[in-house]
């Protein structure tokens, strides 16, 4: 599977995603930090990580409710504005998320508005990761998969400036740069 | 060692750009005789003085440096050349005009060694800063017009530089939109969310609209 090694997949799915409880779960009350008895009743509502609602969700144990940065007013700031949303804020994987969450909430608008939303923001992003300022407040709302890719064009934009001002072709290896400590024993150690 | 600078983009950093491009061929004047140079990769000579010859430019800089030639312009690097694709370029929206492939690396290179060589060095180099923007800026206008139908781009004309530019970036863009736009039009659910190109067994996908920059 090619997403199984990849950090960022594994890292998004760690999100939180609302659930409600189908069946009672003996034993697991440790799930929900707010809980008092130590099983879950059905109809519970909490909060857990990706991974572990979508395996439940497969064994119909829990139904999946749409996650807060696809709600209404989400959607209404986005097509207010897309560029000016902050969802880093929100959901650092806000893309990947959606895709994952589409097909377990059985809601069909997500993919096209998440195709909207990253419209927009790309067409912004495209002016700026080019210019090659300092705008860090841009930067700081880009999930995490457009900083990637701002970054990307970022650097290669000043790998070009740099070399175009004229730096010099032979750079000093990196590892090179700190001192290293002598690794010489200076004489027999003592038992 | 191209791409290892970077492993996850795996581009070519511009100095490594440079270096291709000085395989390209020039022509030098020399002003010292010298005999045949068999190297690995051909045999250049013998040098005459003031009797034009062929080398690459890599041989052309190191003669220079050595004062012992003078490596004449390109023909393409002349100011009314270099004026006429400057307003071919503003003229045509959509088009890039013929230009050497390394033309920026080239002329960086004349630039620092060979600045008593070419004649109006200033209005040169400020012609090629212009012809670099406005290019850049129609590369810039035409990624726009990308969306999640795109299944190529095509840029005609573009030279080694400006393409080593773009590639990060749009590989990116082009992966990340096959991600968010194909799943919606088959109507089924992706299987996994990852960012590499899904090997093709999803059935054959509608019609594609290929994005070309040149009409």
């Amino acid at each position: 599977m090619p997403g199984y090694y990849d950090m960022d997949d594994i890292l998004m799915e760690d999100e939180p995603i609302s659930v409600v409880f189908q069946v009672g779960a003996h034993g697991c009350g440790l799930l929900d930090p707010g809980s008092e008895t130590i099983d879950i009743e059905k109809g519970t509502k909490m909060d857990l990580p990706y991974w572990l609602a979508h395996q439940l969700h497969l064994r119909q144990a829990v139904s999946i409710s749409v996650p807060a940065s696809f709600s209404q007013k989400t959607r209404k700031e986005i097509q207010a504005d897309a560029a000016c949303v902050d969802l880093k804020g929100r959901c650092p994987y806000f893309y990947e998320l959606g895709c994952k969450v589409a097909p377990l909430v059985g809601d069909k608008t997500i993919g096209s508005f998440l195709l909207y939303a990253f419209t927009d923001r790309y067409k912004e992003m495209l002016s700026k990761s080019h210019s090659a300022s300092a705008v860090p407040r841009f930067s700081s709302r880009l999930t995490k998969e457009e900083s990637q890719l701002f970054q990307a064009a970022r650097s290669s934009m000043a790998a070009f400036k740099k070399w175009r001002t004229g730096g010099s072709r032979l750079e000093k290896a990196s590892i090179l740069g700190r001192k290293r400590k002598r690794t010489i024993p200076l004489g027999p150690s003592s038992p | 060692m191209a791409g290892q600078s970077d492993p996850h983009l795996s581009v070519f950093t511009p100095p490594e750009v440079e270096f291709l491009a000085e395989d390209e061929k020039v022509e030098i004047i020399p002003k010292l005789s010298l005999g045949s140079l068999h190297m690995i990769c051909g045999d250049f000579g013998p040098f005459r003085p003031n009797i034009a010859s062929e080398v690459p430019l890599w041989l052309a800089v190191a003669l220079k440096e050595r004062g012992k030639c003078d490596i004449r312009a390109p023909d393409w690097m002349s100011v009314d050349k270099l004026m006429q694709i400057l307003e071919a370029e503003r003229e045509s929206p959509r088009e890039f005009q013929p230009l050497p492939f390394h033309y920026i690396e080239i002329s960086k290179l004349l630039f620092k060694h060979a600045h008593d060589n070419i004649q109006d060095i200033y209005m040169v180099r400020s012609l090629i800063e212009d012809i670099r923007d406005v290019r850049f800026h129609k590369v810039e206008s035409g990624l726009q017009t990308i969306s999640g139908r795109t299944h190529a781009v095509k840029l005609k004309n573009l030279s080694a530089m400006e393409v080593n530019i773009v590639r990060p970036f749009m590989i990116r863009t082009l992966q990340a939109f096959y991600k968010h736009d194909s799943p919606h039009i088959i109507q089924q659910p992706e299987k996994s969310g990852s960012r590499r190109p899904q090997a093709p067994d999803r059935g054959p996908r509608p019609l594609q609209k290929k994005v070309t920059f040149p009409t």
